[in-house]
């Protein structure tokens, strides 16, 4: 398998969001502004891929001619959680230092990266990979598709839900962009939990859909 | 807050999976088998009451009085799966038919993010011991209740027709989603007024 083949298998195929139907917990959470999806992801997509890059080093040392044994997996997994829960740690210092409006808004959805279900099934996965590299390559191809599923979900959601889509203020540039007439009559219930929910059951069916399509 | 007020904001009003969205997953309402899905709901309110107040127990005692807050991601993460791995233990001692015939796994509660969740939201909320345990029983409270919620609806969606790209977890996502809007209605001020509070 070539490296393209690596990356793209996370991309066409294993479609985090919507078709592994992993990781929803702050995919659907924090995806109210554009800002907050594009934030969580960069955590999400950190951790993600320091966290498999340490575990393919450390599972070179656990394996015994080729095949893990039952103890050296359940090790994995304990430092799987130690090696993500430190290094989210570190993204939740890191964000606070550059943007505290962020850390706020992320709220307990920050910490959470830790736990989440694809960042530990990457990590799961990408363990038993041949190589760092090869590792690497698959985390990204993954968190790649994640952070594009995130950032679909906050727009059609901020879009939808307030009328605007809020990104990062730059000089002469607030940050936030008026959308013509839903702007004034936004459908506010999008942005409430249950809409989330909506938008996350009607990416999964399209994705379904699209897959079944697919020769 | 009143202990009722409490018990109805962590159950009802702020519900772990239908107003956090935390601890949903394509298991979520999968479980069939009613005895297993009492046993798991049980054992997932005391593994979250436990947690919250070991959470706070860790927040108060070891990492406020040593500065060491920037720990408390890891801290709480490894303490939650060091009492799933314990509860689970008990479990097995206790009833180890029920375990195995059921094949519920506390481990896999412990990496969800709904335990978690509610330990991080009692200890920022700065809750009290006693507190933290009655927020952490109530959630896992609420959180059996929407599942069980959620298995009533998709055992009746499986006699309706469905289009074929909405069945399974899609449907029970926009079920969930629109239960959620339902629940709206528990609304604090409601509550308050309600309680005379």
């Amino acid at each position: 398998m070539t490296p393209s083949d690596v990356l793209s298998r996370g991309i066409a195929r294993d479609n985090p969001t919507a078709v592994l139907l992993v990781g929803l917990c702050p995919a659907a959470a924090v995806s109210v502004r554009v800002i907050d999806s594009l934030w969580m992801s960069a955590g999400i997509f950190a951790v993600m891929l320091l966290s498999s890059f340490c575990m393919t080093l450390l599972a070179r040392g656990r394996t015994n001619g080729g095949e893990m044994t039952p103890r050296a997996a359940a090790g994995g997994w304990l430092a799987a959680l130690v090696i993500s829960s430190f290094l989210t740690a570190s993204f939740e210092l890191v964000l606070l230092r550059a943007a505290p409006e962020a850390s706020a808004a992320l709220g307990i959805y920050a910490p959470l990266i830790a736990v989440n279900c694809l960042v530990l099934t990457v990590i799961d996965e990408t363990s038993r990979a041949p190589s760092p590299g090869r590792a690497l390559l698959d985390a990204a191809g993954k968190g790649a598709v994640f952070a594009a599923c995130l950032l679909l979900i906050g727009v059609l959601r901020e879009t939808l839900g307030a009328g605007t889509m809020t990104l990062f203020p730059l000089p002469g540039f607030s940050g936030t962009i008026e959308i013509g007439s839903l702007s004034q009559d936004p459908a506010r219930a999008i942005s409430f939990a249950g809409g989330g929910l909506l938008c996350l059951g009607y990416l999964a069916a399209l994705a379904r859909m699209v897959k079944e399509r697919r020769p | 807050m009143s202990w009722v007020g409490l018990i109805l904001v962590f159950s009802l009003v702020d519900n772990v999976i239908l107003s956090r969205l935390l601890g949903i997953s394509p298991r979520a309402a999968g479980e069939k088998n009613a005895r297993a899905a009492l046993w798991l709901g049980v054992s997932t309110a005391v593994l979250m009451g436990v947690s919250a107040l070991a959470g706070w127990a860790i927040d108060t005692m070891v990492l406020e009085p040593l500065r060491l807050g920037f720990l408390r991601t890891p801290a709480f993460v490894l303490s939650v799966a060091g009492l799933a791995y314990l509860l689970e233990a008990m479990a097995v001692r206790i009833s180890p038919l029920l375990v195995r015939t059921s094949g519920f796994s506390l481990s896999g509660v412990a990496l969800n993010c709904a335990t978690l969740g509610i330990v991080l939201l009692t200890t920022r909320g700065s809750y009290t011991a006693a507190e933290s345990l009655i927020a952490g029983l109530a959630a896992g409270s609420g959180f059996m209740l929407v599942r069980a919620l959620m298995t009533a609806i998709s055992e009746r969606l499986e006699i309706e027709r469905i289009p074929r790209a909405f069945r399974g977890f899609p449907l029970e996502l926009i079920s969930a989603g629109l239960m959620a809007y339902a629940f709206m209605a528990f609304d604090r001020a409601f509550l308050a007024r309600m309680l005379g509070g």
